[in-house]
């Protein structure tokens, strides 16, 4: 059962594309795109900007319409759903990384956990504590739960934002130039927590970037250029030993 | 919810500063407008206030105290008779014309006409046992001393009334009058002096029940029995009197206006600084939408950072009200502002629906959060 599980794509683009703009202004971003993403691995898509490998990202997350194509998550039509169905898979199946942080100056970093889970998944206030101080553990920050962004270093805030989209525990995590506002040391840390909810949870992780050095600890790297995929370059066997599917 | 509402209000106060001192201001415009209306008007039932009497009969359909008709003063067996009453008396109050010593002119006063014994009913609790015998002479009155100049006498003075000689014995503070000066005399002076009581009639029959919860029950049976009548409790006729001089002298439109007028700058204020907060936080609501947390939480989060800056903006007026309103009393000597615990109320809650409003508006700002914008 997980064998064949593992067999199908978790993630699954085909023929997408998607345009922006109309008339003589109008320019097209992806050029009929197919892609795989599977569980328990982390891919990683390069391209120089322009290339379109946000715009992907965004259509294989859910979070922009493409023109054409359709995008199968766990055998469903992500983009045959309704607006608030494709929320509530989000909900349930997805995690999110940007480059900017995108924490709340209020709030430490235990509450920018905590209010994911009491208003995602109707925690109460106590497990959602719980959780968030076991998550923050995880990524070293126990020390640093009651901290706000403003007194946390770079890193830091990456890695709260990390905690965010994977204290959910999904099935994907997207991130999209993680690294990029992180001296080398910091960013390595962050790829490899990645890599680990993709390789000790089961999650289907997606890296966008440009970073040459993410390279060598991901699974998968494509390449992408115009709008098109050109390269693709397997690291490592596609299957992974997975310690926990869900 | 209200956690991270009340707690991004507190991190990030500087920049809701505007919107809670809106708040702040609109209940206090509130409460001082409608406090000093109802402090100005609280002196034309001061006749009610001032006395001992539960429970007021006059004549059908009165609409203030200072407008009742003369009635028999046989009806005052009509309340004698029932069992929760325990004493009643008559009460004599009209306009008259005061005319000033020395052809000086004349003024529009406001005649009262009451026992005056220590436990009368009718008697102004500003008169002092002093005061009350130097009044059992007939033809001598005592005037406010807010009200010599008005009047053109002194202590000691002579003056008329409706063509009547009266001699002013004394005076009282802090007695202001509105309609006109107020004249307190006996019972036997005011027939003389109010030339529409004539023979036994009364203006008023003031009862005092032994049981002063009772005073609503004997209301109620006064007006099933005698449909020629009126009868009221203490609080009932004070109030109406007030609202009678509210209606009456338009005032409640300026009020109207004022308090809505000031509704209009908190709301806008509120609603612009709660929209401009949350435009700040666009990104961050943004990650939100895109890990699926529903649009209402985020609106929930607007509306109780709403909720709790008119929560604030309230805690910070009422003192401020209450410290201006103090500030006034002790300026004129008397009761100026009067800000009795229901027009709080009403100001609290109507400024908190102002302010929740002002959050649902601002919701507007939600519909920018668009995740893909966090894309690059």
């Amino acid at each position: 059962m997980i064998g064949d599980s593992l067999l199908m794509p978790a993630l699954q683009g085909v023929h997408l594309s998607r345009s922006f703009g109309e008339g003589e202004t109008k320019t097209t971003v992806l050029h009929d795109v197919s892609i795989e993403l599977f569980s328990g691995q982390i891919t990683l898509l390069m391209g120089p900007s322009g290339s379109g490998k946000s715009t992907l990202l965004a259509i294989l997350s859910g979070l922009l319409h493409p023109d054409g194509g359709r995008v199968m998550a766990l055998g469903h039509d992500l983009w045959a759903m309704s607006d608030l169905e494709r929320e509530r898979f989000r909900l349930r199946h997805c995690g999110f990384i940007f480059q900017g942080y995108n924490l709340f100056n209020a709030l430490t970093a235990r509450q920018q956990l905590e209010m994911v889970m009491r208003w995602g998944e109707g925690a109460t206030p106590r497990d959602a504590r719980r959780r968030a101080d076991e998550m923050l553990a995880l990524l070293g920050l126990a020390k640093k739960a009651h901290l706000r962004p403003t007194e946390m270093s770079g890193g830091e805030k990456q890695r709260v934002a990390i905690g965010r989209a994977l204290i959910k525990e999904p099935n994907f995590c997207f991130a999209d130039e993680p690294t990029s506002a992180l001296d080398w040391h910091v960013g390595q840390h962050v790829i490899e927590l990645l890599r680990s909810a993709a390789h000790d949870r089961g999650a289907t992780v997606l890296v966008v970037a440009h970073d040459a050095r993410i390279i060598e600890h991901v699974d998968r790297v494509i390449h992408m250029e115009d709008g098109r995929l050109w390269q693709q370059e397997e690291r490592e066997p596609v299957l992974h030993t997975i310690k926990q599917t869900r | 919810m209200a956690s991270y509402s009340l707690t991004t209000l507190w991190y990030e106060r500087q920049r809701y500063v505007p919107g809670v001192l809106a708040v702040a201001f609109s209940a206090l415009l509130i409460a001082l407008q409608c406090g000093l209306l109802l402090g100005l008007f609280s002196i034309t039932s001061i006749p009610i206030d001032h006395t001992q009497a539960d429970v007021w009969m006059g004549a059908s359909e009165v609409s203030s105290v200072d407008l009742g008709r003369p009635i028999p003063e046989s009806a005052q067996a009509r309340m004698g008779v029932l069992p929760e009453i325990e004493s009643c008396e008559p009460y004599l109050q009209g306009f008259a014309f005061w005319s000033k010593p020395n052809n000086g002119g004349s003024e529009l006063c406001m005649v009262i006409g009451s026992r005056l014994l220590p436990n009368s009913l009718g008697k102004i609790d500003k008169l002092t046992d002093e005061q009350c015998g130097m009044l059992a002479e007939e033809g001598t009155v005592i005037i406010d001393k807010s009200d010599e100049k008005k009047l053109g006498v002194e202590v000691y003075k002579k003056a008329e009334i409706s063509g009547q000689p009266v001699h002013v014995v004394s005076m009282t503070r802090g007695l202001p009058s509105l309609a006109g000066p107020y004249v307190l005399c006996s019972i036997n002076t005011a027939r003389k002096l109010l030339p529409v009581q004539k023979g036994e009639t009364t203006t008023y029959i003031l009862g005092r029940c032994k049981n002063r919860q009772d005073a609503p029950r004997v209301v109620e049976k006064l007006k099933a029995t005698y449909k020629d009548v009126s009868a009221f409790t203490q609080a009932d006729f004070s109030l109406r009197t007030q609202l009678h001089w509210l209606l009456r002298t338009k005032a409640g439109i300026a009020l109207g206006y004022a308090a809505a007028l000031g509704l209009l700058v908190g709301a806008v204020v509120t609603s612009q600084t709660l929209y401009a907060a949350t435009i700040a936080s666009l990104r961050e609501y943004a990650v939100l939408r895109a890990l699926g947390i529903p649009r209402w939480r985020i609106a929930g989060m607007v509306v109780s950072e709403s909720f709790w800056i008119g929560i604030i903006g309230i805690a910070l007026a009422l003192p401020a009200a209450y410290g201006l309103a103090w500030a006034a009393d002790r300026l004129m000597g008397v009761t100026v502002v009067s800000l009795p615990w229901w027009l709080q109320s009403s100001a609290a809650a109507v400024t908190l629906i102002m302010s929740l409003g002002s959050g649902l508006f601002a919701l507007r700002s939600l519909r920018q959060i668009d995740p893909a914008m966090l894309l690059h």
